[in-house]
Order: C-alpha cells, then structure tokens, then sequence
C-alpha cells in the first residue's frame, strides 16, 4: 500500500464532445514529490488536469487517487478527497472580497481553528492578500489575482496541488514569487503537479517531469535528465 | 453550380414544386387537405371549424417560427402582433366601414411598424432580453386595447363585420389555405435564400456571423419586420372570420399555443409547426369535447408535452422526419449496393 | 486632516453614487413620491412601501434563479399562486373553528401557521420542479439552454395554472383579513393591520435573506455558483444540490409572498401571472440576475404603478409600466443597476 504512488493515471483518454485531445496518457505521482508536465501549446495539458480534477470526464482509462478509483467521479467529489486544482483561468469569484474568496476555498473544511489556522499559511506566503483583504476580487491585478488563486486553492489543505501555468501572463518578479510558494509548499510536503510553458525554470526546481506532446507523453524522466535531453533542448530551451 | 445544373435538369412538375418549396409527400397532403372538407365525414361544419383554427395556427407557427427558429429570438408578443393587424383592420371596418378585404391589407402595416421598431430597440440586447422586450410590448398593447375602451370596445369585445356574409366554412377554409399557402412559400423561399443562410448564422453565433461580415442588425430587422407583418396580416383573417374580437388575442397565452406547436413540430424547419397544426388543434378539441365535464385539461396537456417534447426531443417532428428519411435512403442505398454486387461477377 | 479627506472621499462617493443611473433612478423616484404624496396625501409613499415590499419577495427569487441557474422562469407567478393557494387551505377551516371557538393567541398565529406553510409547499414545488424538469433537461440540453429552459418554464406554467384548474376549479378563494385587529393610523394615514404586520414580515424576511445570502455557508456557495461555476466546482460545491437549494428558496420566496397577499389577490388559477409580470418588469429595469437591485427596483416599480392607478386610473397599470421600462431600456440595456458582474448580491 506504502508504495503505491499518491496519484496513478492510466492510459488515460479524453477531450471535449467527439473531439478526443489525449490519448493513452500514463502518469504517476507520488507522495511528496514535485512533477512537473510540459509540452507546446494545444498539447492537452490543461485538459490533462481537468480531466484529474474532475471538470472534463474522460472517455477511457483510469485515474487513481490514494488507491481509490476517481476518474468517474464529479468534480466537488475529487476535492473533497484532497486533490485542489488552481486553473489556468483562475475562476475566481470575481464579485467577493479576498476574505470570501478565501472562505470559498475552504468550503470542504468544517473545523472552524483549521480554516484560521490555514487562512494565517496563506496571508503569510502572500502577505499582498492579508492588506488586501476586504477588496474584490474583480478589481485585483493579474499577479494578485494568481497569488489569490493558489491562496484559494490551498485552503482546503489539499494533499495533491494541480497547478495550471502559474507563471502566465506574469511580471518575472511576481512569477518568482509565485515559483517561491510552490517550493515552500514541496518543503511542508504538499504534492505538486505542475504544468508550466516556462519550461527552464520548471525543469530546475522540479523533481521528475514528463513531456506531451499532440495528446501523447513522448518523453518522462528525472528533471535533470530531461533538461539535458537533445529533443527537449532543441524544442523548448532553445539550445 | 451543382445546384444550377440540377435545376435545369428538372421536368415541369419538379420546378413547380420547387417554386412552392414543397416535396411530393408535402404536396399529396396538400392536396389531401384541400378536399377533406368536400369527404364525409369531414365536411360537418364543426370539423371545417376546426381545420380552419388549425390552419390558421399554422399559418401562425410559419410566421412565429422565421424568427424563433432561424434568428433564434422567440417573439414573445407574438400575439399582439396578430391583435394588431386583427384590431387595425377591424376597427377600420367598423368606424369608416372600409371593405374587410381591404383592411386585412391595411392591418399589414402597424403590425409591421411595431414589428419593425421591436427589431430596432431589442438590436443591442441578446436572444432572451430580446424576447423579454418584445413581450413587454406585447403586454402595453395588450393593455392598451383593454383600456382604449372608444376605439377597441374593450373587454366587452369589438363587432366587426365578416368577410363573406355566408354561414358556411368552407369558403374561410380555402381563403385561409390560400393565405397558409402565400405566408410558407414566401417565408420558406426567403430562409432558402442567402438571407436565410444569414439568419441561421445569426441565430447560430451573433459574433461569429459578425466577423463572417454579416451586419445582424440589418437581418434582424428585416426579419422583425417580415414575421410581424405576416401576424398583422393573419390577424386581419381573425377578425373578420369570428366577427368578434377581445383584447385577448393579445394575450400571452395565445402566444404561448402557438409556440408549442412550432416547438412540437421542430424548429427551423417552417413546414414542421404548420404539418402538426391541424392534428394538433384537432387532438385538443377532442380532448376538450370528450372530458368537457374537465375544462382545461387540454392546456394541461399542452404544458406537459411541451415539458417532455424540450427536454427528450427538442428537435420536434421536422427532427423525427429527417430521421425518417435517412433511414429509408440508407435501407435504398444498401439495396442498391447490395444489388450491384450481386450483378456483378 | 486624514478625516477631512476620508469625508470629501465620501461625499465624492456619494455624488458620483447619485450621478449613475440607480442614483438618478432613485432620487427621482423619491423626489416624485414626495411630490404625489404632499399633492394626494401621504397613503402614496406608504402604499409604495408596503407594496414594494411583497414584489422585493417575488422579484428577488426571479433574480436569483435567473443568476444562479441561469434559467429565464416564466413559472415563478405560479410559485405565488400555490402560495395563496396553500395559505387559504391553511388559514380557512382553522379561522373557522376559531369562529365558533374563540382563543386570541390562536388566533394571533394562525396566519403565521398559513405563511409557513406555504413556504413549505413552495419549497416542495420548487425542489420537484428541479429535480423532475430542470435536472433532465440540463443533462440533455448544452448550447441553447437559455432558450430552451426559458420554454420549459413557460409549459410548466401552462401544466401548473391548468392543474390549479383542473382541481379547484376557477373560483376566487380570499379571506377578508388575516388578522381581525383595528387599522393603525402613521402619519395620518389609515392602514389595516394586515398591511402593517405583513409589511414588517416582509423585510423580515429580505433581511434574514440577504444575512443568509452575505455570511452563511451555504448563501455564499449560492453567490459562488452564480459568479463562477467552474470555480465554485473547483472548491468542492456541490453544484446540483445549489441549484437545488436555489430553486427552493425563490419558490418559496414567492409562496411566501402570495401567501402575505391573499387578503389582497385571493387564490385563483391564474392570480400569479400579474406578480410575475410585475417581477420581470423589476427585473429587467434592476439588471438581470441582480438581486439587491430587484430588491430597490420592486420599490420603483411599485411607485410607478401607485402613481398610474392615482393619475392615469385603474387597469393601466401594466402599460405604463411596461412603457417606463422599455424606455429605460432603450438608454440603458443592462439595466439600472447593470449586470456587468453576472453575480447576484454584488455590484
């Protein structure tokens, strides 16, 4: 059971209506671990988390979570269990303060001390959100507006961190804030799965990290190797 | 150029139909329809009765659905539309005793006029707000012919003469067939044309037809414009077939009927509310006469199967039909195929 | 110093509050109830208010459904109508026995016995009509689901009115009062019990309703699902059972309202469509899926039709209105209050 990794996918298939974007996807994750999945645009990435977070359902294949089976499961479900998703377009709710949007995120949680306790990790990776606390979210910038995401989704105190293209968009200074957290979190050991276009920096601070390309995992290995790989040098270091 | 080549290949008979925009199944029931009223059992009074309610709802449900069904915008004061040309050409008759003839004609233009605004003020809002809009139009006119007791006579209802001063249906049977006939073979050559492609297009996705160069506004309009003009113009048979008129006909219930039976008969299509009409109007009269000790067990009917209709087959009959058919040319094609083999060696 | 700037920082606020079109709207709807009032007497302003009230109530679950599920109900009148029609039910074979039984404090909770009730049946309707037609329909229908529910509500209308029918009949079933106490007099103005107590219930209940809306669990997952669904999945809402509740709670916001207003619209199969008109006239003049707006709004509307009857006469109180509105609507399409944020309860 020990050895068992945390998040086990399986030939995993799946898209939108009769458009099929992954095909045969196998990935594994294990506790405490920091993995990371690159790849082009239009490659099927976000559609990969979603299809682990529970927003798309998936056509074929199987997706284990601490041994359960949750590829069939809605997506409410899947974070009750411990998975947190934070999306590419963040979702948040535009109209609630900071402080709401926070209470949003720990829906799932019913002890009240855990919440605060949670809420008090969160203003202290991003002190911005604790000065900003009663303002809406609708009015925030783009940079807050990711920090509030992650904020949101760690409210739950999840066990497994689904992180879509933390960096988009983002100043270099607020992407290394943002790439900060995450490395506080591997070390309070929250495990992530990241998706990064930012493929260089991905590739130095995670562990292992897999590469898909057109639906398919074409390539996965140690961080280390992969950025010294002839194809991933040429396609995304541009070496 | 398939199209062009294919229509100079037809024979006399195929581009008559063409011109109506009917298939032969469509034109044997036609046909059909226009002597059932001369066969008995069907030429008691009470049943020419109902066939021509029924075709004067579907000469409502072709002019209702142009605009719910291609641009996607349910009219939802369709009725006062009707009520309108059916008052303008009532009202003409009785106070400067203009021919009904005539007035029918007449009830074309303020019909067509509010119809026509409806088109220029719902411009900036979408589908839904467009159909909340028309129907707070249609609801002041409502309570304008309510209150403009000088003019409407109000609740107590407007007497206006008939068209024909017979007692006999049969001869409002062929005028509103005729009227049917006119209102489908425009509307349905106008949606078969470019502008129909363009309402589709709109109704489909507003921006996607705007960047395609398609100016919504203007298609909206014209399409406003038309349906509404072909209401005030049916209204006009309405009132001069009954010779009485409420300010009901306005009402959103009566709106309401005439949207089921598009939706039960398919959207987009045009024939599919028209082809059900009848049978439709007939069902619920006989609904209504066999447990006439139940008033409205009828609409509760309606409201049910228009509940069942939306939510496990929104496509209505035209839907049902289209399968049909492809059934029967897919069972056609794998015979001749099959033929084809056996023939040869 | 600071004060000095915290303060023209308010005033500024307030100016440019009044300068919008809610502001605008607002202070000339105040300004025209002052001025009917003092030319006609004060009943105008308390008329509008007590009115107001009971549309807020039947408005604001229109809104609410509109922002939540994004259905444009035709159905809502019917909510009031089983409202008013479980309230008569209720309250008449009761108020009868207590005519030959007196007990003043019976007496002084049987209509508040009525009004549960029909919020009880009005959450029943409410979840089946979810559970029976809204539920499968969302599984069926992706694209035109605003089109689509729109016409399904308005055959559930048709379904409900004719069933209304079909078992009572087409009679008028009103009581004269609720509660058999002396009319109070404010300002001079005389005004039956019933309109006070039912009045003070009324905001009652808005305001338990924005408290529950604004710091509940449960309120706050309602707004979550009405400004981001995906988002609101994301962090574990159960999105069905939301629009469940949703549902729920504005049919019984409106059976509430029809059973407060039943010495005034007694129960017949078709008494709900004037509230429905009335609430989409608010609707639409407030901002779709604004609820806080429908709330202000039910008071503008309301004024608007208490200054027809009094001017114009009685019976134009559809057309004026509906007039007014599509004229706001010309300048301004979103609404007074605007619906840029399709979120409900924020501005």
């Amino acid at each position: 059971m020990e050895n068992r990794p945390l998040l086990e996918v399986e030939n995993l298939d799946s898209g939108y209506g009769f458009l099929q974007v992954l095909w045969d996807v196998s990935l594994t994750v294990d506790r405490g671990e920091y993995v990371c999945l690159v790849g082009p645009n239009g490659a099927g990435k976000s559609t990969f988390l979603k299809s682990v977070a529970g927003l798309v359902s998936p056509m074929g294949g199987r997706v284990e979570f601490k041994g359960n089976v949750i590829s069939r499961l809605p997506g409410n479900k899947i974070c009750r269990l411990g998975i947190s998703y934070i999306s590419e377009e963040l979702n948040l709710f535009m109209g609630m303060s900071v402080q709401e949007n926070l209470a949003m995120g720990a829906f799932t949680v019913d002890d009240k001390s855990k919440i605060l306790e949670t809420q008090d990790f969160v203003f202290e990776l991003f002190p911005v959100l604790k000065e900003r606390r009663k303002q809406f979210a609708g009015t925030m910038s783009g940079g807050e507006r990711k920090m509030l995401a992650l904020g949101r989704g760690l409210m739950s105190s999840p066990v497994l961190l689904l992180v879509d293209e933390p960096s988009l968009g983002l100043a270099p200074q607020m992407t290394a804030t943002v790439f900060r957290a995450l490395d506080v979190l591997k070390e309070k050991g929250v495990t992530i799965l990241l998706v990064e276009q930012n493929v260089t920096r991905t590739l130095q601070v995670t562990d292992r990290g897999y590469v898909l390309e057109k639906g398919k995992i074409i390539l996965k290995g140690d961080s280390k190797d992969l950025s010294q790989d002839k194809h991933v040098r040429k396609a995304y270091l541009g070496i | 150029m398939a199209e062009v080549i294919e229509r100079a290949r037809m024979n006399g008979f195929k581009k008559a139909l063409d011109v109506l925009c009917l298939t032969p199944l469509g034109l044997l029931c036609l046909v059909l329809l226009a002597v059932l009223p001369l066969v008995p059992p069907f030429n008691q009074e009470y049943l020419i009765r109902w066939m021509v309610v029924g075709l004067f709802m579907a000469a409502q449900a072709v002019a209702f659905d142009f605009t719910g069904g291609y641009i996607n915008i349910v009219n939802f004061g369709f009725a006062a539309f009707v009520g309108l040309g059916a008052y303008t050409s009532a009202i003409l008759s009785v106070k400067l005793g203009l021919s009904p003839w005539i007035g029918m004609f007449i009830g074309i233009f303020p019909a067509a006029l509010v119809g026509f605004l409806t088109g220029v003020l719902t411009l900036r809002l979408r589908g839904i707000f467009a159909a909340v809009m028309a129907w707070f139009i249609g609801l002041a006119f409502w309570g304008l012919a309510t209150k403009l007791v000088f003019l409407t006579e109000g609740p107590l209802g407007l007497n206006c003469p008939t068209l024909l001063q017979t007692s006999s249906n049969l001869p409002y049977f062929y005028i509103i067939l005729v009227m049917f006939m006119i209102s489908y073979v425009v509307l349905k050559r106008i949606v078969r044309s470019n502008m129909g492609l363009a309402f589709t297009a709109i109704g489909q996705n507003m921006e996607a037809a705007r960047t395609s160069g398609i100016n919504p506004t203007r298609y909206r309009i014209i399409n406003f414009t038309l349906s509404c003009a072909f209401a005030g113009w049916l209204g006009g048979f309405y009132a001069h077939y009954y010779g009485i008129l409420m300010p009901d006909v306005m009402h959103t219930s009566k709106t309401i009927e005439v949207l089921v039976v598009v939706y039960i008969g398919g959207r987009a299509s045009l024939w599919g509310g028209a082809a059900i009409a009848i049978p439709f109007v007939f069902a619920m009269e006989m609904v209504r006469s066999v447990f006439s000790n139940y008033p409205g067990l009828n609409l509760i009917f309606y409201g049910l199967f228009l509940i069942v209709i939306m939510i496990y087959y929104p496509g209505g009959v035209a839907q049902f039909y289209a399968f049909l058919t492809e059934r029967f040319k897919a069972s056609r094609l794998v015979r001749l195929a099959v033929g084809n083999r056996l023939d040869s060696p | 110093m600071t004060m000095e700037k915290s303060q023209s920082l308010q005033l500024d606020q307030v100016i440019k509050g009044l300068k919008s079109p809610a502001g605008i709207t607002i202070a000339l709807s105040i300004v025209a109830a002052v001025a009917a009032s003092i030319d006609n007497g004060f009943y105008v302003i308390v008329n509008t208010i007590v009115t107001g009230g009971m549309w807020a109530l039947v408005a604001m679950g229109l809104a609410l459904v509109f922002g939540v599920m994004n259905i444009v109900s035709f159905v809502h009148g019917e909510f009031f109508m089983i409202g008013s029609l479980t309230a008569y039910f209720t309250f008449t074979p009761f108020s009868d026995y207590l005519m030959d039984n007196p007990h003043p404090v019976a007496e002084a909770l049987l209509p508040i016995l009525a009004m549960l009730a029909s919020v009880i049946a009005g959450i029943v309707v409410g979840i089946l009509c979810e559970l029976i037609v809204f539920r499968p329909l969302r599984k069926r229908t992706r694209e035109q689901w605003v089109m689509n529910s729109f016409v399904i509500t308005l055959g559930l209308s048709t379904f409900i009115i004719n069933s209304s029918q079909f078992v009572f009949g087409t009679d008028f079933r009103g009581i004269v009062s609720y509660w058999d106490y002396p009319t109070l007099s404010i300002f001079g103005v005389y005004i039956s019990f019933d309109r006070f107590l039912v009045f003070i219930l009324a905001m009652l209940v808005l305001g338990l309703f924005w408290l529950f809306m604004k710091s509940s669990k449960f309120g706050r997952a309602i707004r979550a699902v009405s400004q981001d669904e995906t988002g609101a999945r994301m962090v574990g809402i159960n999105i069905n059972g939301i629009q469940t509740l949703t549902m729920a709670l504005s049919s019984a916001l409106a059976a509430l309202a029809g059973a407060c207003l039943l010495f005034m619209y007694p129960a017949y199969p078709t008494v709900g469509l004037g509230p429905l008109y009335n609430s989409w006239f608010i609707v639409i003049l407030a901002g779709m899926g604004n609820v806080v707006g429908a709330a202000v709004g039910a008071f503008v509307v309301a004024l608007l039709q208490v200054l027809t009857t009094i001017y114009i006469g009685e019976g134009w109180d559809y057309t004026i209105p509906a007039a007014c509105i599509i004229l706001v609507l010309i300048i301004r399409p979103s609404g007074i209050f605007g619906s840029g944020v399709r979120g409900i309860l924020d501005q």
